[in-house]
């Protein structure tokens, strides 16, 4: 993407300025006992400035909710407004969740109580625990009323690069491809400097985050593995692209630095574990609920061609097991990165050839398998496996190619 | 090629100026030209078409092109667009990037298949056309340039929640890639333009 | 976003100057006697420009305001004899499911942005000279037509934004922040911003498409405020009354 050509490259002296302002020097832990919600079901806007801001945000959920780029299947809906149920607190009745067709890993909670979830979040994480973390921390901001006290925040400062930060945050975007609302949220994860926290908003998050998620017996540590699980993406990303980590990576903006964090959320985690309780991360039923949806969740983020990114997902996902799914994209993965000095195209076919025999290969891995045969001479396992995938997808569309290819 | 949001930042990069008139035009984009009703050679000038009607050729970038690459449109490249792709060569991609870019477009390889090919239009349009979905509606074999070509039809739903559809049709020859790509709104917009495309595929020669 | 783009593509930011620049089709009548007019769900906000830049959308003054341009477009059509429905909702008319309007709402913003881009950015597309305005929404335009009864369509969007006292100090060239479903394209002291469109639904047809800007650079010069019923009808007559014929229906009267 042509960065220097966007807007954030013009702001970018002014945001980097206010990010320094935004952050801080390095604060004591919040304690997770101390964070009780400001709200309590049922809650509606009081003053004059934040009945403002609420209004806004009925409107933008009147147009989140028309959208087309929802994911609306019922079952996963109402999974998903369980784990809200399970981890909101006061508010499980009243927040509303929405599913977006994004592959970013995000969510965002707007100070009226709906969330947007966009599906690359669903595609990383590894069980219940993680994503429901994710959903309380999310909730979190809205028990704590986050969203207006930064509102507030951000007009008692005359700063003038403020301002500037505010243009950089919403028009610069991360990588500023996408131009719908949703998608701009799912990139920039603020609206204005409202969802654009500072460190200490974020820190009460995560305490009452690992709190809402311990009472509903779930696994604390869950959140900060979620951490580490986004840093190590970021870092094997950057790693095949020959680079250093970008340290403003969209997350990075809404949720500043994570090295202190992930200390604090460890201990606050074991703090929060009551002698003698269960806590489970509930893996089995999360990757159930998420059977249907996962090959498209995948497909989604390997087709965006980030190489070490899909890679560590998908060896993220393989350590609950190897099968035909996960093969088929590690395949996928090198086919499109396609470097020759690294002999992609091999390591391609390897990955076909390997997740063919699994039986949950999908059609689309015989398909490629028989590419890659073709393509190294093999004419006859070719055919085969061109066969063997039209039998699969009889109404494939584009059977009459591979009939093409099959014919020689 | 270009995607829509390259004009939006082009746009938002013109700073606010009182204009006499409308839009000063100074974002440094040189626009659009003509395209007349002849034989006319696009991309880097190894093919020849005629389109049917008068087109729109998208002039100039200030953005570094791709010179293999031609784009037309009659309505706006919202609406509607007709890509050129001449002999475009191993290890090249249809879009500049840097190799430094997170995600990229896959560059094309002299000894890619057309299912390679429709991939790497495929991650095209969801790396840089902001497609959240994409479905491929058939691809088939279909002569092109006087040899063996295919063509590769589908559909995308973008991030600003406008449907579009698409057909390309391509032949690689002597390790090259030649393609003609046509994408529009699926409301209206592509039904009104196919003939015009087809017209134009048909009259496409090597030169 | 989508309100993003046409904002930004429209803000050609003028100190002090009132633009309204419309195009028409060159067959284009304005629609009297008794047509029966459409509004797509109008996009109405008002906020107050802090010292910051940001805009803070104040409900008070948004529902005043939304409330003052409905009831000065209602008068606006009523005064030319037409019929008129405002959708609140996608789903405000039977004849039409919900999706449906989404779908055209969605093409029209393409359509709109497409206008604003080729004919007020200046990215002049040749094929379009002296055609006045040549854009449409096709066949779905003409089946919500049919389907219910209406002639035609309006699109409408309309902003306004006023410096509360703390910005009238600071002067500021910023480029604008836009979050969703409400814009700011200047900064300079708040502005008016709206843009209307006008499609025939016995063709599908964009007809008239109207953009009007009025801003005011130094902060504390306001123009008619969409807050009052005046300012709402300034703002109304300034999108919409002053619809000139086409191109060739102008010609034809000069020539009788």
């Amino acid at each position: 993407m042509n960065a220097t050509l966007s807007r954030r490259a013009l702001l970018g002296a002014g945001a980097g300025l206010a990010a320094a302002s935004i952050g801080g020097a390095a604060e004591a832990r919040i304690l997770p006992r101390d964070m009780v919600p400001l709200i309590g079901p049922g809650y509606r806007a009081v003053d004059q400035d934040e009945k403002g801001m609420w209004q806004l945000m009925e409107r933008v959920e009147e147009e989140v909710s028309g959208s087309n780029l929802l994911i609306k299947d019922p079952q996963l809906v109402s999974y998903l407004g369980t784990l809200i149920g399970n981890v909101g607190g006061p508010a499980a009745k009243d927040m509303r969740i929405y599913l977006a067709r994004i592959p970013e890993f995000n969510a965002v909670m707007f100070p009226t109580g709906f969330t947007v979830i966009f599906s690359g979040l669903l595609l990383r994480m590894r069980n219940e625990a993680q994503l429901a973390g994710v959903i309380a921390h999310e909730g979190a901001h809205f028990l704590r009323k986050h969203q207006i006290r930064q509102w507030r925040d951000m007009r008692r400062k005359t700063d003038i690069f403020s301002f500037l930060a505010m243009g950089a945050g919403v028009a610069g975007g991360a990588a500023g491809i996408y131009a719908g609302d949703l998608v701009q949220l799912a990139q920039l994860g603020t609206l204005l400097s409202l969802l654009k926290y500072n460190r200490t908003l974020e820190a009460e998050a995560d305490a009452m985050g690992v709190r809402l998620l311990a009472d509903a017996g779930y696994d604390p540590m869950a959140m900060s593995e979620t951490w580490q699980q986004l840093i190590g993406e970021l870092d094997l990303s950057a790693k095949y692209r020959r680079k250093r980590r970008r340290r403003d990576f969209n997350i990075f903006e809404t949720h500043p630095s994570p090295d202190a964090r992930m200390a604090d959320l460890k201990i606050s985690a074991a703090e929060v574990r009551q002698p003698g309780r269960v806590y489970d991360a509930y893996r089995s039923r999360y990757l159930n609920a998420l059977a249907g949806l996962r090959p498209s969740l995948l497909d989604d983020q390997v087709k965006l061609n980030d190489p070490g990114a899909s890679q560590y997902i998908v060896n993220t996902l393989a350590k609950d097991g190897w099968n035909g799914l996960l093969r088929f994209y590690e395949g996928e993965i090198w086919r499109l990165r396609g470097s020759q000095s690294k002999g992609d195209e091999l390591r391609a076919a390897q990955g076909y050839a390997a997740a063919v025999a699994y039986p949950d290969a999908p059609p689309d891995a015989w398909r490629w398998h028989g590419v890659m045969l073709l393509k190294q001479g093999r004419s006859a396992e070719a055919r085969a496996a061109f066969a063997r995938y039209l039998q699969l997808s009889p109404n494939a569309p584009d059977a009459a190619l591979v009939r093409q290819m099959m014919a020689g | 090629m270009r995607f829509k949001q390259l004009l939006i930042l082009a746009a938002a990069v013109s700073l606010p100026a009182c204009a006499s008139g409308v839009g000063g035009g100074s974002f440094g984009y040189s626009g659009y030209s003509l395209v007349r009703v002849k034989e006319v050679r696009v991309g880097n000038d190894s093919m020849a078409v005629t389109p049917p009607r008068e087109w729109n050729k998208i002039a100039g970038s200030l953005f570094v092109d791709i010179h293999a690459v031609e784009d037309w449109t009659q309505n706006g490249p919202y609406l509607d667009g007709i890509s050129f792709v001449t002999g475009l060569k191993d290890g090249k991609a249809l879009v500049y990037q840097r190799r430094r870019d997170d995600r990229q477009v896959p560059k094309f390889r002299s000894n890619m298949t057309p299912p390679e090919i429709a991939a790497m239009i495929e991650s095209l349009f969801r790396v840089r056309g902001g497609a959240v979905d994409f479905k491929t509606l058939s691809m088939t074999p279909r002569p092109f340039l006087g040899t063996n070509g295919f063509q590769f039809d589908y559909e995308h739903l973008d991030s600003d929640e406008v449907r579009r559809k698409g057909r390309a049709v391509a032949a690689v020859i002597n390790g090259r890639l030649y393609m003609i790509l046509f994408d529009a709104a699926r409301s209206h917009y592509y039904n009104a333009l196919l003939p015009d495309y087809e017209a134009i595929v048909h009259s496409a020669r090597l030169v | 976003m989508r309100r993003v783009c046409l904002a930004l593509l429209a803000s050609v930011a003028l100190a002090g100057c009132v633009s309204t620049r419309q195009y028409a089709d060159v067959e284009f009548s304005p629609p009297q006697g008794d047509y029966k007019l459409l509004v797509m769900r109008p996009d109405v906000s008002v906020g107050s420009v802090t010292t910051g830049g940001m805009v803070e959308p104040r409900a008070d003054w948004t529902e005043q305001a939304r409330a003052n341009f409905i009831t000065a477009l209602k008068a606006q059509q009523a005064g030319r004899g037409g019929n008129v429905l405002i959708m609140e909702k996608r789903n405000s008319l039977a004849a039409v499911d919900a999706d449906m309007v989404a779908e055209l709402e969605r093409l029209h913003y393409a359509v709109a942005s497409s206008i604003a881009l080729h004919r007020y950015s200046g990215q002049y597309l040749p094929t379009k000279r002296n055609r006045g305005l040549d854009w449409t929404l096709g066949e779905d335009a003409v089946t919500l037509g049919r389907r219910t009864g209406y002639d035609y369509a309006l699109f409408l969007y309309a902003e306004d934004s006023f410096a509360s006292t703390g910005r009238v100090g600071l002067q500021v060239l910023g480029i604008a922040g836009c979050f969703v479903g409400f814009c700011a394209p200047n900064v300079g002291g708040g502005g008016q911003f709206g843009y209307a469109s006008l499609v025939d639904l016995r063709t599908g047809e964009v007809v008239w498409f109207n953009v009007s800007q009025a801003s005011s650079q130094i902060a504390g010069v306001k123009f008619g405020d969409i807050r009052t019923p005046e300012g709402a009808a300034q703002m109304v007559d300034r999108l919409l009354d002053r619809m000139k014929p086409g191109r060739n229906v102008r010609r034809r009267g000069r020539a009788q």
